[in-house]
C-alpha cells in the first residue's frame, strides 16, 4: 500500500491539487466512471472466487493424496451404496493410511446454490482427518450424542444457525454441537453427523451401507497404482467400484457446473474489458475538453512526459478508485455471504482471499495505466501553437 | 551580446496548395532588460515570431538563440526545461486554468522548479503582490474580472523569475481602461524589476510603453520610414 502511495505521489509530482480538482470539477462523470469501474471489478472478483473455489476443490494436495471409492457407474449420492466393511479389505492394500466410510446425504443432487451435504463418519476419524477448527460448541459433545452435527461455518451463516439449535431437513433433525472453519473452504459447507446416524436415520435404510470411502495414502505411493489395486480387491465384492483420486472424483462429479464455471470466467474478463473501455472513454473525453489546458501547462514548462503521467494519474486514480471499492464490496460479499454452489454431494465454496483483492488492485492499476495510455500521448504530443491557437 | 538573437530566421506554413511564409529571413537582437513591442497587420507573423522565440513552434530556417541558448537545436523535452527557467509568457486570452485558484495558477510554473515549499509561497506572494491581486489569491478565475484575470497571467508568467518574457496581444481582450492599467503594469515590471520584454500588441497605446517598436509586415521588419508610411 505504501508503494502504492509512493507510486501516485511520484506520478504527480506535485500537481496533485490540479489533477483532483479537475476530477472534481466534473464530479458527474467521475462519479458514473468510478461507479461503472467498480461494478465490473465487483463481478470480475466474484467470478474469479467461484474459478479459485474450483481451483482449490480439484488441484490442492487433498485432492491429489485421497482416493474416493464409489459405486461403478453412480454419480448422485443417494445411489452409491457400497457394503461398510469394504473399509477392511481397502485397509490391507499397500500404500493405504487409512480409510474412513462416508454416508453422504444431500437435500439435491442438481445444482443448487443451497445445497445441504450431510457427512456422515466416526467423530474420531473427521476430528483426525480433517482440518477442522471449532469456533462455537465443542468435540464432546459432538461424539457422546449419536444425532449431534456440526456444522461448517458458510452453512451456519446461510441458515442462521449456532450451537444448541436443532436443525432439521427432510427426514433428518440433528442437534447442533458446534460450528467449524476450515483451511479447506468447500468442508465449510458441510454438515457432519455420526455415521450411525445417517444410517439409521428414517427412510433412509442404510444400515451396514455407505455412499463411499475415502482413502488417505502414504505419502510416497503412485495414486493411480493404489486406486486400480482397491478396485481389482473389490471386484470379486457384491458391489462394483470406480476409484479415483479425490480431485478428478470432485471434478467429474462437478462436471457440467465446471463448463458453467470455465464460461463464467469469459464474463470477467469481459467485465475487465468494459472497465478498460469506459476508463479510456472518460479520460479521452476529460482530454480533448482539456487540450488547450495541457498545452498552456507544457508552454509554461511542463514536460510532455509530466503531461502523460498528469493524464494517467487521473485514469489510475478513475480506475483504482473504482476497482478498489469493486474489489472491496465483493470480499465482503464474500465473507458475509457464505456462498457456495453444488452439484451431487459436492460444493465449490466462494471464499474472499488476499490473493483475490491482490488482483482486483493489480487488475484496476493494469487497466487504469492501459486506458490511459492513448488520451495520455495525445495531450503529450499535441502541436502547442494549434491547441492555443483552436481550442 | 544580445539577450536574445535571431538570425536568418524563415517560418512558412502550407495551406492547401498556397504556401504562406510569415517570416523571411528576419534578424532580431533584443538586448538584456529591453521592453520590445511588435505591431503590424494581422497575419504578418507577430504571433509567429513570438511562438519561435519560445520554443513552442519551430522554424524552417535560421538560428534562435536566448541567453546562449540555441533553443532551435533543443528537443520538445529540453524546451520545456528551457521555458520552465527561462521564459515567461502572457497570453491573449490568460488561460487560466479554471479548476485552480488565482494562487494556484501563479504557483504552477514554481512546481516545476526546484524550490522548496517556503521559497514557493514567498514567490507567489510576491508575484500577486506585484500585479496588486494578493487579497484575490484565493478567489477562481471565474469570480475574476477580465482585467484582474490578466493579471494573475502576468503574475504566472514572472513567477519563476524567467530571463525573457513574452506577451501576445496582452490587452487584446480587454476594455481601453483595463489595457491602460495593463500597458502600466507591464511598464513598471519592465523597468522595477528590470524583465526582458517582447510584446506584440495591434494597440498603438499599449506599444507605447515599449522601449522599442518594430513593425513587421509580409515576413519583415519595416524600417521606421516605412513604418511611418504604412502607418
Amino acid at each position: 500500500m505504501v508503494h502504492l502511495v509512493l507510486y501516485f505521489k511520484e506520478l504527480i509530482d506535485n500537481m496533485t491539487t490540479y489533477v483532483l480538482k479537475t476530477l472534481w470539477r466534473h464530479r458527474t462523470r467521475t462519479l458514473l466512471t468510478v461507479t461503472g469501474a467498480a461494478v465490473a471489478m465487483f463481478v470480475f472478483c466474484f467470478v474469479s472466487s467461484v474459478q479459485a473455489g474450483l481451483q482449490r476443490l480439484t488441484a490442492g494436495a487433498d485432492a491429489n493424496q485421497t482416493l474416493i471409492v464409489f459405486q461403478e457407474n453412480r454419480f448422485c449420492p443417494t445411489t452409491s451404496r457400497l457394503p461398510e466393511d469394504y473399509a477392511r479389505q481397502i485397509q490391507k492394500v499397500p500404500g493405504v493410511r487409512d480409510v474412513m466410510p462416508i454416508q453422504v446425504w444431500t437435500n439435491n443432487c442438481r445444482a443448487s446454490l443451497d445445497i445441504v451435504v450431510f457427512n456422515g463418519a466416526a467423530p474420531e476419524m473427521i476430528q483426525n482427518t480433517r482440518p477442522l477448527k471449532l469456533i462455537d460448541g465443542d468435540w464432546q459433545a459432538f461424539t457422546a450424542q449419536r444425532d449431534a452435527a456440526i456444522i461448517g461455518r458458510n452453512v451456519a451463516q446461510r441458515r442462521g444457525l449456532a450451537a444448541g439449535d436443532t436443525f432439521s431437513i427432510g427426514e433428518l433433525s440433528v442437534q447442533i454441537a458446534g460450528v467449524f472453519s476450515s483451511s479447506i473452504p468447500s468442508e465449510e459447507n458441510l454438515i457432519y453427523t455420526s455415521l450411525e446416524y445417517l444410517q439409521y436415520a428414517p427412510g433412509l435404510d442404510a444400515a451396514g451401507v455407505v455412499t463411499q470411502h475415502e482413502v488417505r495414502l502414504e505419502s510416497d505411493v503412485d495414486p493411480d497404482r493404489v486406486a486400480k489395486e482397491i478396485d481389482q480387491v473389490l471386484r470379486a465384492g457384491a458391489v462394483a467400484t470406480k476409484t479415483r483420486r479425490k480431485g478428478a472424483f470432485q471434478a467429474n462429479t462437478l462436471s457440467d457446473l465446471i463448463d458453467l464455471i470455465r464460461f463464467a470466467h469469459w464474463l470477467g474478463y469481459a467485465c475487465v474489458g468494459l472497465v478498460l473501455s469506459l476508463v479510456a472513454t472518460t479520460t479521452v473525453m476529460s482530454v480533448q475538453d482539456r487540450i488547450k489546458e495541457y498545452a498552456v501547462l507544457q508552454t509554461i514548462g511542463l514536460r510532455p512526459l509530466r503531461t502523460m503521467r498528469l493524464v494517467l494519474a487521473e485514469s489510475l486514480l478513475l480506475c483504482v478508485t473504482g476497482g478498489v471499492v469493486g474489489t472491496g464490496l465483493a470480499l465482503l460479499a464474500l465473507a458475509w455471504g457464505g456462498f457456495a454452489i453444488g452439484a451431487e454431494g459436492a460444493t465449490i465454496a466462494f471464499r474472499p482471499s488476499l490473493e483475490l483483492a491482490f488482483s482486483g488492485t493489480l487488475v484496476s492499476l493494469v487497466v487504469g495505466i492501459v486506458a490511459g495510455m492513448a488520451p495520455a500521448i495525445q495531450a503529450a504530443t499535441v502541436p502547442l501553437v494549434d491547441a492555443l491557437r483552436d481550442a | 551580446m544580445a539577450l536574445v538573437e535571431l538570425r536568418g530566421v524563415t517560418k512558412r506554413f502550407s495551406k492547401g496548395d498556397e504556401v504562406i511564409t510569415p517570416l523571411d529571413q528576419v534578424d532580431l537582437d533584443i538586448e538584456a532588460g529591453e521592453f520590445l513591442s511588435l505591431m503590424g497587420p494581422s497575419g504578418t507573423g507577430k504571433s509567429t515570431l513570438l511562438n519561435l522565440v519560445s520554443g513552442i513552434d519551430r522554424p524552417e530556417a535560421g538560428t534562435i538563440v536566448v541567453d546562449g541558448t540555441e533553443v532551435t537545436g533543443l528537443s520538445r523535452s529540453k524546451l520545456a526545461d528551457w521555458r520552465a527557467v527561462n521564459l515567461g509568457y502572457i497570453f491573449q486570452t490568460h488561460n487560466l486554468l479554471p479548476v485552480l485558484t488565482a494562487y494556484e495558477n501563479v504557483e504552477l510554473p514554481t512546481l516545476l522548479l526546484k524550490l522548496s515549499s517556503t521559497q514557493r509561497r514567498q514567490r507567489v506572494e510576491l508575484a500577486l503582490e506585484a500585479v496588486g491581486l494578493s487579497d484575490r489569491a484565493h478567489y477562481y478565475p471565474r469570480q475574476l474580472s477580465g482585467g484582474q484575470e490578466q493579471r494573475v497571467g502576468i503574475a504566472r508568467a514572472i513567477v519563476a523569475h524567467p530571463k525573457v518574457v513574452v506577451a501576445d496581444e496582452p490587452t487584446g481582450s480587454l476594455d481601453v481602461e483595463t489595457s491602460a492599467q495593463i500597458q502600466i503594469l507591464l511598464q513598471r515590471l519592465n523597468t522595477e524589476l528590470n524583465i526582458t520584454m517582447l510584446m506584440v500588441t495591434h494597440d498603438r497605446d499599449v506599444a507605447s510603453a515599449a522601449s522599442r517598436r518594430l513593425t513587421l509586415d509580409r515576413g519583415k521588419f519595416l524600417t521606421a520610414a516605412e513604418t511611418v508610411t504604412a502607418g
